[in-house]
């Protein structure tokens, strides 16, 4: 794909560039045959966006959030969410100091640069809430006092599916803080081959040197949203909006925070494949993770929201 | 893909529509045999479905089965009739097979066939009316089995989307529909040449027996038609078309004389005005003879003319043919040889006595004056007798019982009795077979002989040569004056009422248009037609190109119409990458809408390596002016261009 662009050169710094091609190559080499994953999750790394991965329990989800972890150079703090889980398990709490005479505030595990929230759809809708709420604003204020989180603030949540017994389902409305929602699947045949002789994965993890720091991150989200999007890519992205809007299986389509993520995405798929412009291709690739998790179904179809949103993508025609 | 319920139940609903138009003539085991078949399999699919399609066992036995009842009904598979039964078995073996959207299809196409097949049988308003709404759910099932555009995997389609996209379908083919009616280029006989009931119509024969004339009276069927050189067709009194001149007569039937055939001799006609030139369209009679008005002056190529001035060929017309000919009204036919005079006075021995006592008396009372004689006998006619398409039954003195008791009759009594009463009172006369009339049509500048404007009258030697004596016009004025039309419209007794009579009549006038404007629209209709255009004597190929021109036009409109959104938005750079996509389409490699340009172009050089290096040049100068800059600037969209018409997809990938 990068030999077709060769035309127009990716204005990224060289050792950027390096240091993200190496990011991702770290991260494949520890989840296998995940190629598509990893790159939507340093998509959701580079829009400024929270992760959301969706899948069975033992897939690799949290090997994901760990490899991500151990490859950026961030502070890292994993939260279990269980039932008895309270928000000031996570935001932290005003403690009385007797020496000072005043309510000092203790950070909970939110105040980190990378947060791995597992299993957020065992917690209680209040504890989500409050995660969902910090992942929002990017504060959290507790006792009337604000609270900012550590920039850059990334948050990977891992659920299990609905059908689960003991979830609590995330509310539309929350949903839609997660900028992707991705899963995992089982590993192909070769790849499970592979993890299956190879390693353990904790021991490859311990292994890993960081190769991007809070800087590399903060100036590639820079330039991920400098990437061009040209007059016939926002056709195409209004083309897939609209769709979304009209369609008869679909009572509530995309909003248009939805589209600017859509486009937000799209951009850093970009960025990842090395150019600096936004192909609709690029779109496709996002589509799915960024817009189903957004669709209400009227109930009209039999299709659940990802095989609907892959199916809107071939209504829409490239121009 | 498996048909539905929802597609299943109109499936079968427009295929049973299509049937209807057919049970009319179907025979009767075979439209129980259809019901009891699509009925049965229509329960199974609802309530057995887990059965699926019909199994071999139950459908080979059928399909063997169909083609034998056919010929055990009909000796044949050939034909009109047994071709339609077979196609009509046919479809319904398919519909009770059909189980999947392909079979469906392929049902539906055949139920089309099948449904303009009973256009063959009737043409008309009704049986038109009855095709044309069953085209309507076919064309809706037909969509039904398409997928919505906006559900590509699955959902169903409701019958209310189908049924509006079917009928803004049909009403978009109107105007096509029209410029084919009116250009595309007749055939003498229609496409549709089906051996039918249609060859039997040999319209007035050489022989007259009793009904002959009834049955001929009732067919509106054309038998030819006229066009003047000068434009304007002759008085309706003047029109008599001179069939067959028939001399002999057995009591029962009248025919021809060996005689008759003799050819005419030098001097015996002498033309005592203008002759009229005009051309005669004949439709098939499989006979042998043409009926020229009143005198033809000459015989076309491949007719004799006889010495009784009838023109007979020497094979059956079985083709629609055009005759160019040219006639006189007035005129001296001479030439009654002694042998001749006895075979136009000659009489069945034993027949008839009522009749020969009369003719005898005349003569006697007249003194052999023939004049009189006609002129009582016209006189006693017009006194005494009565107009009717519905006789009484004769006896065996069909002509005594005819003259002294039943007195009620049509041409046929009128001249066979006249000529026998003629003969009988000593004076030669002969009966004249062919047709009186014709519907003038104004439009097409033609003039239209019905069958039932079949007609026999006579001809009497008066004055030393032969004069045409139509005693029918004695009886009732108006069959000659206006037309058989308006001489056996007082037959419709059994619609009294007045009311029933003017709707009657409005119907009859709706089915009269529908006849003249649609389905006798022929070569001369319409040539006259364009005539109004300016258009003389259209032939073949100018009207293939009216029509091709014409429909080339409509089907430009129509896809720019449907195009129109497209182009506004498109510009050089899309059309030239488009024009890049139908070239490598046409290598193989088609682009699918959706598909981006990087992906397309990966799938292109997996086919074309040959010419991948070239291609990737160019894909990544259309990538960079369509997606690398905000808005594609113009000079390089040109460029881009040029070099997408330079490019040649090398050819073969093979």
């Amino acid at each position: 794909m990068t030999s077709t662009t060769s035309a127009t050169p990716a204005a990224l710094p060289a050792e950027l560039r390096t240091n993200l091609d190496r990011a991702v190559a770290q991260v494949n080499s520890v989840v296998l045959g995940k190629a598509a994953q990893v790159n939507l999750a340093f998509v959701s790394l580079l829009a400024a966006g929270h992760l959301l991965i969706e899948d069975l329990p033992g897939v690799g989800k949290t090997t994901l959030a760990h490899a991500l972890a151990a490859t950026l150079d961030l502070s890292f703090q994993r939260v279990q969410f269980t039932s008895d889980l309270l928000p000031s398990d996570i935001i932290g709490v005003s403690i009385f100091e007797r020496d000072q005479n005043r309510f000092e505030f203790h950070p909970g595990p939110l105040f980190a640069q990378l947060v791995l929230a597992d299993e957020i759809n065992r917690a209680t809708p209040k504890t989500q809430s409050a995660l969902l709420e910090a992942m929002a604003e990017q504060q959290v204020t507790v006792d009337g006092r604000s609270h900012a989180l550590p920039a850059p603030f990334f948050v990977v949540a891992t659920q299990n599916p609905l059908d689960l017994a003991g979830t609590y389902p995330l509310p539309d409305s929350q949903l839609d803080r997660f900028l992707l929602r991705i899963s995992l699947d089982y590993p192909s045949r070769e790849a499970e081959r592979e993890l299956l002789t190879s390693a353990n994965r904790q021991q490859i993890i311990a292994k890993l040197v960081p190769c991007m720091n809070a800087a590399d991150i903060q100036l590639l989200r820079e330039q991920a949203a400098a990437v061009v999007a040209s007059a016939a890519l926002i056709d195409y992205v209004q083309g897939l909006i609209a769709l979304t809007r009209a369609h008869a299986e679909i009572r509530i389509g995309l909003s248009p925070r939805a589209g600017l993520a859509l486009l937000m995405a799209a951009r850093s798929h970009a960025l990842i494949a090395g150019r600096n412009y936004c192909l609709p291709e690029d779109v496709q690739a996002v589509f799915v993770p960024v817009a189903a998790h957004r669709l209400t179904l009227s109930g009209a179809g039999t299709r659940d929201r990802v095989l609907l949103a892959k199916a809107l993508l071939n209504e829409v025609a490239v121009r | 893909m498996r048909l539905n319920l929802h597609q299943f139940n109109l499936l079968n609903l427009a295929v049973l529509l299509v049937l209807t138009t057919h049970f009319g003539h179907l025979p009767l085991w075979m439209d129980a045999a259809g019901l009891a078949i699509v009925g049965a399999r229509w329960l199974q699919r609802r309530y057995r479905p887990q059965w699926g399609a019909t199994p071999v066992w139950i459908r080979l036995p059928l399909t063997l089965g169909l083609p034998v009842a056919v010929i055990a009904q009909y000796g044949t598979l050939l034909g009109l009739e047994p071709g339609s039964v077979l196609a009509i078995g046919m479809l319904i073996l398919k519909l009770s097979e059909s189980e999947k959207v392909r079979d469906a299809r392929a049902a539906l196409t055949f139920a089309g066939f099948v449904l303009m097949a009973a256009l063959l049988f009737e043409r008309n308003l009704i049986n038109a009316a009855h095709v044309a709404l069953a085209v309507v759910p076919l064309f809706v099932c037909m969509r039904a089995l398409e997928p919505r555009p906006t559900d590509a995997v699955g959902g169903g389609p409701d019958l209310w989307h189908s049924t509006r996209s079917t009928v803004l379908g049909l009403t978009a083919a109107i105007p096509l529909t029209l410029v084919v009616f009116v250009f595309m280029p007749r055939l003498a006989q229609p496409l549709w040449g089906a051996p039918s009931n249609e060859e039997a119509r040999t319209g007035v024969s050489d022989t007259m027996a009793p009904g002959q004339f009834a049955e001929l009276m009732v067919d509106d069927s054309p038998a030819f038609r006229v066009q003047f050189a000068s434009g304007q067709p002759p008085l309706p009194a003047q029109r008599y078309w001179r069939g067959l001149v028939l001399n002999r007569f057995d009591g029962l039937t009248w025919t021809r004389t060996e005689s008759a055939s003799a050819r005419l001799e030098d001097g015996d006609l002498k033309l005592l005005s203008a002759p009229i030139e005009y051309e005669l369209t004949l439709e098939p009679t499989q006979q042998r003879w043409l009926f020229p008005l009143d005198v033809p002056t000459r015989a076309p190529e491949r007719f004799a003319r006889n010495a009784d001035l009838t023109l007979v060929g020497f094979r059956p017309l079985s083709a629609v043919q055009r005759f160019s000919l040219s006639s006189v009204l007035e005129y001296r036919l001479e030439g009654l040889t002694p042998m001749r005079r006895q075979a136009a006075l000659n009489m069945p021995y034993g027949f008839n006595p009522r009749l020969q006592e009369l003719g005898a008396q005349w003569r006697q009372q007249y003194g052999g004056d023939a004049q009189r004689i006609v002129q009582a006998a016209l006189k006693l006619y017009h006194d005494e007798f009565s107009y009717t398409l519905t006789p009484p039954v004769l006896g065996r003195d069909g002509m005594d019982d005819f003259l002294f008791e039943t007195r009620a009759g049509y041409c046929e009594h009128f001249s066979s009795s006249f000529a026998n009463l003629m003969r009988a009172a000593g004076v030669p006369a002969r009966v004249v077979v062919g047709y009186q009339g014709g519907y003038w049509n104004a439009d097409g500048s033609y003039l239209l002989i019905r069958q039932s404007d079949a007609h026999a009258w006579n001809e009497v030697w008066l004055d030393g040569r032969w004069q045409r004596i139509d005693p029918t016009a004695a009886v009732r004025p108006e069959r000659v004056a206006l037309g058989s039309r308006a001489a056996n419209s007082g037959e419709t007794r059994w619609y009294r009422a007045q009311w029933l009579l003017d709707l009657r009549n409005r119907w009859d006038l709706a089915n009269q248009m529908w006849n003249e404007v649609i389905v006798q629209f022929d070569t001369l209709r319409q040539q006259g037609l364009l005539r109004n255009f300016g258009v003389e004597r259209a032939n073949w190929n100018q009207l293939a190109l009216a029509f091709g021109i014409a429909s080339s036009i409509l089907m430009l409109l129509g896809l720019y119409w449907a195009l129109r959104r497209e182009r506004q938005q498109s510009d050089t750079l899309d059309q030239a990458y488009h024009h890049l996509c139908r070239r490598l389409a046409a290598a193989g490699v088609a682009r699918a809408a959706q598909e981006g340009p990087i992906s397309y172009l990966r799938r292109v050089c997996q086919h074309l390596p040959q010419a991948a290096a070239e291609l990737e040049g160019l894909f990544a100068d259309y990538v960079r002016l369509r997606y690398a800059l905000p808005e594609p600037d113009a000079a390089g969209s040109r460029e881009f261009s040029r070099a997408v018409r330079r490019f040649k997809p090398a050819g073969n990938h093979s």
